[in-house]
């Protein structure tokens, strides 16, 4: 039909000939191998791991019809399934140009719901929003020639503009730490600008050669957080806070059991005093990075000579940070919680909490079983619970059950022409198969059925972050010996054990 | 920890520093530099900061409150219509881009292309989106296969860029900017056409509720109307002291045009494969450069209530030896009190700065409305009130404070308006020959002709007017339109009349 041809699947996998290693923000080549030495390596294969109780792993869920097509299995071939999943769960599509995507109005909400919960955070601990330009003169780049030297093969660069040939060349920006000090430096003169805390949403370009939806874009969004400070103990203690905010975000709104640390020195972003990370396991024990908060140090306003006269009258250079979260983490929430049926999203940021599916098998049962499901869809929302009735007369209920699923809704509920006459309705969670996942006979009065939802939309963000933390606490190896920290990673888990953070260890370690 | 003699000095010293002269005033008139006075205080009220290049602009928090208040607005109102968010590539390839042959060469000179990664070259040159059409049409074709499928409704706030090199202006016309464009497909026209006014309705309502600014409705000419589409409508603003009109927002009926280049049909419910109309619709960050231009004075900014980022700012008074510390806790309760009632308050205690230069500091920064207090407020248990459209002041005894905050503020917003719709209407002028049009454009003013509606009479307009100041053009059809007796002629053919059509000069 369309001449367009969408990018295949392919090209999201086989390594470019000219394969860089390249990596999601503020990390320098080198820590490619060093990752891939202490997490897992990308081409073990999978260990065999005892089956867990089905109540916490639901991989017996049944996977939809095969008229639909079923989703790749996540033990024979986790990226496949994932790929699958942000297809079939309409999260994503690709973009025309290679490595870029589409978010669709699925995944465009979860976005919305990282944001407006991030924004929030950011205003209560006293950032403002601005908004800074897309390009980048390339002198600027230029400046800090060390600082991006990981990144320079990954800059878009506009030479054309209007049809002609531009005076200077202007990078798309890949982040925004040049701009921002540029400005700093104007607008900080007395210790009374201090501290200066700006914060921008914004999409960022970084031409990767390995791309996965999500993961690894060439265009993705986030947010940049950039202070300025008058002492090192503010900054730190702001880098500090920001780590936290996210952690807190990550476990109580995602579900997910980050590890908040330290990135080693050879880890931490280039131009940092020191990087704090929030790492989380995904379905197959790798590790990804969710969000950064790094003590800049003096380093960026020595660069830039942003500068303060302070109480006594000395001028002194300022103390800075920078942190961000991004669309990769709506990856992490996707590989942190699905399973073989789909996608099991966190209530807290799930765009749909409930969807109702009315059941009819005969033309006159219809009227009563859709109109309660209005009734019960008005009452829901009353208690701002976001919910959305499945009325279409062209998918049987069965599909409908599968559909949902597969978009990872936490809850469900089934309407049919016996819960029209007992007045009451099924309530089933997603994260629970089978009988032992539903609650018949709930009551539709109004506070008694908001009640029940409420309390299960909390069992289900509840049981997901506990079954992420089994997970992931199954998986963690603590181990005091090279020989020890092997085995663990053969088996493809993580370990955890003294290191005298020397950087000599560190290079010895990645060569063996 | 210091001695006592050494903090008293450093008190002493940090006195001296205390800034009473302003230098904050601006140098230029707005109604005698007006193009200096604009660029001048967009930048002393600590909206805008300049950038190495040129066309491209910092926007600073006071900016960004503005349009993340219009932003929520509109984002509830379209959610309201079922509309949904959605992001969509920055990138276009080319062969994409030229997919629609009036779209392309209405945009292709503007566009800025991507030609290097790193230091190599790319095979093929990358655009970066000027509109994103031609970015989401394919995708529309792709998911749109039946009538179920309809109607699509799709909406993204993102940055675009246009590579202009007509004169750069904060906001009005800068190569990058922030805005929402909202696209949908439809089954029927009839679909297409009523959400083209809803849409329509909506950016009216930011201009008039929230911006306090009067906008006429209407339809742009065949020339002027968007490139690729059927018919657009636009609210119009206009400038008295430039004299140029500015289109605000665009709601465009696209017809199937695209849906013919990309390809985009359904299976509709007769089982017919059917082409699907669409709409596009678009306000950008220029909505807040209307606002300055039109509410600010020689002081500075002046924000409309519901948009500043800072509604009411708290000011102490201090008096000869007046005790500092009741007065600064009568600030704080203050800013409490408003701020539980739902206003955007602060206060501004700095010690190294007089009243004097803080009035006149949130004054630049526009603010709406100020409370003084000092020791013969607290004595008094009121407030004073400055309101900075007027500079009215008032005395309000504390126990009213919310109430007439409350009723001050709608006050202010009104009065803008009305000020900003008097001085408008009095640009307006109706004319029916040639001369009259030309000396209305001398005088710049907003001129409204009968108009014979033929595109090589509007062409021919432009050509005539071509000048040092720009041609004039027509800004729309309004859709309120005053009675054409029969017999009326067009002013620059001499045909008989078909509608009344606003002209003028614009941005």
């Amino acid at each position: 039909m369309m001449a367009l041809c969408l990018p295949s699947l392919h090209l999201f996998f086989y390594p470019h000939p000219n394969l860089r290693s390249s990596y999601y923000p503020y990390r320098v080549p080198v820590s490619s191998k060093l990752r891939a030495s202490l997490i897992t390596k990308e081409e073990a294969p999978e260990a065999e791991e005892p089956p867990l109780p089905s109540s916490l792993r639901a991989l017996d869920r049944k996977p939809l019809s095969a008229h639909e097509g079923t989703l790749t299995p996540r033990s024979v071939d986790f990226n496949a399934w994932y790929l699958d999943v942000i297809a079939r769960a309409e999260l994503a599509d690709y973009g025309p140009v290679r490595g870029t995507m589409v978010i669709r109005p699925y995944g465009y909400a979860i976005w919305e719901a990282i944001q407006d919960y991030l924004n929030a955070k950011f205003k209560e601990t006293g950032h403002s929003n601005m908004y800074f330009p897309q390009f980048i003169p390339y002198s600027f780049i230029e400046k800090e020639a060390s600082h991006v030297e990981g990144f320079s093969p990954e800059l878009a660069v506009v030479t054309i503009g209007g049809g002609k040939e531009l005076e200077e060349k202007l990078v798309v920006r890949p982040t925004s730490e040049t701009i921002v000090n540029h400005m700093f430096t104007q607008w900080i003169q007395s210790y009374r600008d201090l501290p200066m805390m700006i914060n921008q949403w914004a999409n960022v370009t970084r031409w990767e050669m390995r791309t996965k939806p999500f993961i690894r874009t060439l265009e993705f969004l986030w947010q940049e957080g950039h202070t300025a400070h008058a002492t090192a103990e503010e900054a730190e203690k702001e880098a500090l806070l920001m780590i936290d905010v996210y952690k807190k975000f990550a476990y109580e709104q995602a579900a997910i059991p980050v590890i908040a640390g330290r990135k080693s020195k050879a880890e931490t972003f280039a131009g940092a005093s020191c990087t704090y990370t929030i790492e989380a396991m995904m379905g197959d024990r790798k590790a990804l990075q969710a969000g950064t908060s790094h003590n800049l140090g003096q380093n960026f306003s020595r660069a830039f000579e942003t500068q303060f006269t302070d109480e006594n009258g000395q001028r002194q250079h300022v103390w800075q940070t920078s942190w961000a979260i991004s669309t990769r983490f709506i990856g992490g929430i996707i590989l942190t919680h699905g399973d073989d049926a789909g996608l099991m999203l966190p209530p807290r940021l799930a765009p749909v909490q409930v969807v109702i599916v009315p059941i009819w098998k005969k033309d006159d049962e219809k009227i009563g079983v859709l109109s309660t499901a209005v009734t019960v869809e008005q009452t829901l929302k009353s208690a701002d619970i976001r919910v959305k009735i499945d009325g279409s007369e062209q998918r049987t209920p069965g599909w409908k059950f599968n559909f949902w699923e597969l978009k990872g809704v936490p809850v469900r509920i089934e309407i049919g022409p016996r819960e029209v006459a007992d007045g009451s309705v099924v309530v089933s969670r997603r994260d629970v198969p089978g009988k032992l996942g539903k609650d018949f006979g709930i009551c539709m009065e109004p506070s008694m059925l908001i009640n029940h939802v409420k309390s299960r939309l909390e069992d289900v963000q509840a049981s997901l972050l506990r079954s992420a933390t089994l997970f992931r606490d199954r998986n963690i190896v603590d181990v005091r010996s090279y020989e020890e920290l092997k085995e663990a990673i053969s088996q493809g888990k993580w370990a955890r054990g003294p290191w005298s953070a020397s950087l000599c260890l560190v290079d010895d370690s990645q060569r063996r | 920890m210091a001695t006592a003699n050494a903090s008293t000095s450093s008190k002493n010293a940090r006195k001296k520093e205390v800034k009473k002269e302003t230098g904050l005033g601006l140098a230029y008139k707005k109604n005698e530099s007006f193009g200096e006075w604009y660029s001048e205080v967009v930048v002393n009220g600590e909206m805008i900061e300049y950038y190495d290049i040129s066309g491209c602009y910092i926007l600073r928090p006071w900016t960004m409150v503005i349009w993340e208040t219009m932003q929520a607005f509109f984002d509830a109102e379209i959610k309201k219509m079922n509309v949904k968010n959605a992001y969509f590539p920055l990138f276009v390839t080319e062969n994409v881009l030229q997919k629609e042959k009036n779209h392309i060469e209405g945009f292709a000179p503007e566009v800025a292309w991507v030609t290097k990664s790193g230091q190599s070259d790319l095979e093929v040159p990358i655009a970066i989106r000027p509109t994103s059409e031609t970015v989401m049409y394919p995708y529309f074709s792709k998911w749109i296969r039946g009538h179920r499928d309809l109607p699509l409704k799709l909406n993204q706030w993102c940055n675009v860029v246009r590579w202009e090199f007509s004169h750069p202006t904060p906001f009005i016309r800068s190569r990058e900017f922030l805005w929402q464009e909202g696209h949908t497909a439809f089954a029927t026209k009839e679909e297409a056409d009523k959400e083209v006014l809803e849409i329509l309705e909506l950016y009216r309502r930011i201009y008039e509720e929230y911006l306090a600014i009067p906008v006429v409705k209407g339809k742009k000419s065949e020339l002027e109307k968007f490139a690729g589409g059927l018919y657009t409508t636009s609210v119009e603003a206009f400038i008295p002291n430039t004299g140029r009109g500015i289109q605000g927002a665009t709601s465009h009926c696209l017809g199937q045009n695209f849906a013919k280049m990309f390809e985009i049909d359904f299976e509709n419910e007769k089982g017919e494969k059917a082409k699907v109309w669409q709409n596009s619709w678009a306000y950008s960050t220029r909505t807040i450069g209307v606002m300055v231009m039109v509410h600010g004075d020689d002081k500075g900014l002046v924000l409309p209530p519901k948009v500043a980022a800072v509604q009411v700012i708290v000011i102490p008074v201090p008096y000869k030896d007046a005790d500092m510390q009741t007065i600064f806790e009568a600030c704080s309760s203050t800013v409490q009190t408003l701020r539980v009632a739902g206003f955007r308050a602060e206060h501004d205690l700095r010690d190294n700065y007089s009243p004097g230069w803080k009035y006149s500091n949130w004054e630049m920064k526009g603010v709406p409305l100020r409370i003084e207090i000092g020791p013969k407020d607290i004595a008094n248990k009121q407030v004073r009130i400055v309101r900075r459209d007027n500079g009215a002041k008032t005395d309000i005894p504390i126990s009213c404070m919310v109430e007439q905050v409350q009723d001050v503020l709608s006050s202010i917003h009104e009065n803008l308006f009305n000020a900003a719709k008097e001085k408008r209407d009095a640009c307006i002028k109706v004319v029916h020959t040639w001369e009259e049009f030309m000396t209305a454009l001398n005088d710049k003013k907003l001129i409204l002709t009968p108009w014979c509606d033929e595109e090589e009479v509007e062409k021919n307009v432009k050509t005539r007017t071509k000048g040092e100041l720009g041609s004039a053009k027509t800004l729309c059809t309004p859709f309120d339109q005053p009675s054409l007796p029969e017999g009326t002629l067009c002013f620059a053919s001499g045909k008989p009349a078909k509608k009344w059509t606003y002209w003028g000069r614009s941005y």
